[in-house]
Order: C-alpha cells, then sequence, then structure tokens
C-alpha cells in the first residue's frame, strides 16, 4: 500500500509572545536550526508515515502541537525542520466557514469555494444540487450568507468541502457539527467517504469521533510523538497522562 | 487545480464582493475616477486659474493620470491586507500564498481595463488628438502590473507581522498622490528634480500612458527608469516574500 503522508524530522518552532513587535531584519536573516530564547518548539523530531486508506487519529493536550501538525500536512504551515510529503489531493475540514463571504450568496459561494478547493466548473455544476441538499440550504441558496446563521453556515462548509472529493481527509475537531441529526449526516457522510478508501487524519478530544473512525492512534506530548499505534492503546497512554477525556 | 484557474476565481470573487449588493455596481468603478478628476479639473482650471499645468485638454491629462492612480492606490491598499482579510482561508487551505497578493492586482486591474471606456469617451468629446504612441498603454500595463506584484509581495507579509502597516501606508499613498505627476506634468517640475521624479517609477508608468495623446520630446528617460526600478521593487518582492512565507505563515 502507496504512502500518502510522510513526515520527517519535523520541527516547527514559534515565538513565545506572539505579539511582540517584529524586526524584519530578524525574519530575514533567521537561521534554520537556531531556537533563541522566546521561542519554543511546539513539534520536534516527529516522525510517521500513513499509509493509502488509513485512518488516523491524534490526541493529545490543547496547545499548539496537533493542529500544528495537521497544518503542515495540510500544506498552510511550513516546517523549520524536517519534511512533510503528501502524495494525493487533500480535503481540509478546517475552519469550515472561513471560505464563506458574508455578502455573496449561498449559490456564489459554492461555486467560489468549491473552485478555490480545486473542482472545475462542470464538477461544480454536477455536484450543486447534493451539496445544497446535504447542507439543508435549499430555500436559502439567493440569500446573502451573512444572513444564515452560524449552523448553516458550518453545515454548507462542511458540506462543500466533503464533496470535493479528494483522496486525503483532514479533519480539524470538525467531523461532525450542527445539531443532533445533522451530526448523524455527518457520521454517515464519513463513513461512506472511509469506504471509498480514503485516507483520514483526525484530530479531535472527542473519544467517541476517535474509536467510531480510526484505527491508529497518534499521541502528541510536549511536541513530540508519545505513542503511535493501535487506537485503543494511544487513547490508553493519554487518558493515563490525563485522567480522563473531555467529552 | 493550476494556478491560473485559481488566480481566475479569485479575481472573480473579488469582483463579486465588491459589487454585491450595490445598486450602480459597475458604474461605481467609472464614478470614482471621473469625479477625482472632474474636482481637480475644475479646482486647477478655474480656482487657481492656471491653463498652463499638465496638457491641453486638461481633463484627459488628468484622467490619464487619475484611473493609473486608481488601479495602484487600490491595489496596493488591496493587496497590502490580502492575507489579514483572508486569514481563514489562508490558514485552511493550501494555494500558493502569492496568489492572495496577485488577485487584489489583477481585480483592481480588471476595474482599471473596464474605466478605459471612460477615456476614450473623454477623448472624443475633447476632441484629442492622438498617435501610434498610445501603443504604450499596454507596455505601461505590463509595467505597472509588475510594479504593483512588487510592492504587494513586500507590504502583505509586513501587514501580517505588523498591523501598524496600513496606517502608515494610508499616509505614504497619500503622499506619492502628490508626489508624483498626475495633476501636473513633468515639464511643471523644476529641472534640477527630474531625476528624483523618475525614481518614482510612477511617473514613467503615467508619462506611457499619456504618450499617444501628447508628444514628449524626453519620454525614453522617465520609460527606462520606470522599466528598471519596476523590475527591481518586482524581483525584490518576490526574494522577500519567499524569505518571511514561513514566519507569515505562523502569524496569519
Amino acid at each position: 500500500m502507496s504512502v500518502v503522508i510522510e513526515v520527517k524530522d519535523i520541527g516547527v518552532s514559534f515565538r513565545r509572545n506572539r505579539k511582540r513587535n517584529f524586526s524584519i531584519r530578524e525574519m530575514l536573516l533567521q537561521q534554520k536550526n537556531t531556537s533563541p530564547k522566546g521561542e519554543f518548539w511546539a513539534l520536534r523530531n516527529i516522525n510517521f508515515e500513513v499509509k493509502a486508506g488509513e485512518a488516523v487519529g491524534l490526541m493529545g493536550a490543547n496547545g499548539e502541537g496537533k493542529s500544528t501538525l495537521l497544518r503542515l500536512i495540510a500544506g498552510v504551515l511550513l516546517p523549520d525542520e524536517g519534511s512533510v510529503k503528501v502524495n494525493g489531493g487533500v480535503a481540509p475540514l478546517i475552519e469550515l466557514t472561513g471560505g464563506l463571504k458574508s455578502d455573496l450568496t449561498a449559490r456564489d459561494n459554492i461555486s467560489l469555494v468549491a473552485g478555490l478547493h480545486g473542482l472545475s466548473r462542470s464538477e461544480v455544476r454536477n455536484r450543486f444540487d447534493s451539496i445544497v441538499e446535504f447542507a439543508e440550504v435549499g430555500d436559502f441558496l439567493d440569500t446573502p450568507v451573512r444572513h444564515f446563521s452560524s449552523g448553516m453556515q458550518i453545515r454548507l462548509g462542511f458540506s462543500i468541502v466533503t464533496s470535493i472529493d479528494e483522496p486525503i481527509i483532514l479533519v480539524d475537531e470538525a467531523l461532525a457539527v450542527g445539531d443532533a441529526a445533522f451530526r448523524e449526516k455527518c457520521y454517515i457522510r464519513m463513513q461512506d467517504l472511509l469506504n471509498q478508501g480514503k485516507t483520514l487524519f483526525l484530530v479531535s478530544h472527542k473519544e467517541k469521533d476517535l474509536t467510531e473512525f480510526c484505527t491508529r492512534g497518534l499521541y502528541l506530548k510536549n511536541g513530540s510523538l508519545a505513542f503511535d499505534g493501535a487506537l485503543s492503546e494511544a487513547l490508553s497512554a493519554y487518558k493515563k497522562d490525563v485522567g480522563g477525556f473531555h467529552d | 487545480m493550476g494556478k491560473f484557474g485559481a488566480f481566475r476565481i479569485l479575481v472573480y470573487r473579488d469582483l463579486q464582493i465588491r459589487y454585491a449588493g450595490t445598486w450602480l455596481g459597475y458604474l461605481w468603478t467609472l464614478l470614482d475616477p471621473l469625479a477625482m478628476s472632474v474636482i481637480y479639473w475644475f479646482v486647477f482650471s478655474y480656482i487657481v486659474g492656471s491653463n498652463s499645468i499638465g496638457e491641453q485638454p486638461y481633463i484627459l491629462f488628468l484622467l490619464t493620470g487619475i484611473l493609473s492612480w486608481t488601479w495602484f492606490n487600490g491595489a496596493v491598499t488591496d493587496s497590502a491586507r490580502s492575507l489579514v482579510v483572508e486569514s481563514k482561508m489562508v490558514r485552511s487551505i493550501a494555494i500558493p500564498r502569492f496568489l492572495w497578493v496577485i488577485k487584489s492586482i489583477g481585480a483592481k486591474g480588471v476595474e482599471f481595463v473596464f474605466a478605459l471606456p471612460i477615456l476614450v469617451l473623454i477623448s472624443i468629446i475633447a476632441k484629442a488628438e492622438v498617435s501610434m504612441q498610445l501603443l504604450f498603454i499596454p507596455l505601461a500595463f505590463v509595467v505597472q502590473f509588475l510594479l504593483l506584484t512588487g510592492i504587494g509581495l513586500i507590504l502583505a507579509p509586513l501587514t501580517v507581522l505588523a498591523r501598524d502597516t496600513t496606517n502608515l501606508l494610508r499616509i505614504l499613498l497619500r503622499m506619492t498622490f502628490y508626489l508624483t505627476p498626475i495633476i501636473y506634468g513633468i515639464s511643471d517640475i523644476p529641472a534640477q528634480f527630474h531625476t528624483i521624479a523618475y525614481l518614482n517609477p510612477m511617473t514613467g508608468i503615467i508619462s506611457m500612458y499619456r504618450a499617444g495623446f501628447w508628444n514628449d520630446s524626453n519620454l525614453i528617460t522617465p520609460i527606462v527608469f520606470s522599466i528598471i526600478i519596476s523590475l527591481i521593487i518586482f524581483i525584490s518582492g518576490i526574494v522577500f516574500f519567499k524569505k518571511v512565507e514561513r514566519s507569515v505563515l505562523k502569524e496569519v
């Protein structure tokens, strides 16, 4: 089975006080492997591979590590050390409402967001109805999105991104959104996507989500990979350190 | 998906957002530079009472400069803010980051092109004489695009990292408007300051837009200056953007 995500010796450092003023000179001359005081390594020496079709769950205490790793894989963050290689297109369930422009109608937003995620115009046309139907926004197609409730917006975002048919799905907590009925739909859709052989990389605090979909667990502790193996064992390691899950 | 496909979608999106919910839509693109030109024309022709400033017909002289300036001002302002305004998308969708900067320049460029009919209209009404040097206009467009790209690639990261940049920029743009030969011509500038004027790349660019309507004996100098300086800024922008991209992504 081919490797779809390859993370080699990844390191990412952040400034401790993000609000401090920047010195342009510092940025231009920043050498790669130094971490001057005032910086900390959110991730260091992370190594793992994900094969096609795997469902991996990433867990860890609150902090920068998990989302940072996900964003590295998504390609929206660049590592300070090491490399990330992703073979295949990615459907990022990150910031689901971020792409929606409030002054534009739902109809326009669907075309634009889907287009930006890589769908051609004909593909957008073909999937338009199913996107609308899943998000349950059929009655509001020509309404500017700013009149949508946050629940509707998030349903729309979820619907669009899960329609783009890429082999790798990255999820930052937003596995199931909205009310109980919609969350059920999200679970079913996720299961469908996985049954199609897609690769899942899920960051979650919810034990239910992790056990439902993932077979392999990565446990990030203090910026390093404390465990990489069967999901149940990863969960035990995590729970032992943290003393229970917050569901 | 191809970079150009994404660019097209982003430019279209910018234009859609600009005109969404407005009644006049495209007409605003014409009204803004036209109104500015009329005001300056009125002030300088009647209130200041000078007909030696710039070239005649003065309204046409103004319009050529102001249309180009409107693109410059709008593109610099929008592209500087592009990464901040779109921060959610920058953080969640992996398209090349420079596209966010360039799409602002492209969208304002489209508005510029769509405003050119006003120039045609005014030149017909004013019975302006035109020459083959109108062919400098496409060159001016390209040079201006390169200049704006370089400026955007430098300002956008700076704005992410130091949000004050927008305030400083506003002041600098105001100053630059008056320091560029828009409401006056290069010949109105005392000779000893000509070289400094040429160092402003917009001087040569606007000379190119005007070349088809008024023949200037010394056209080559400002044009060459503007091309070289625009290229330097363009390349600097690319280099700078690449260097700071990693830091910017952490802060956006």
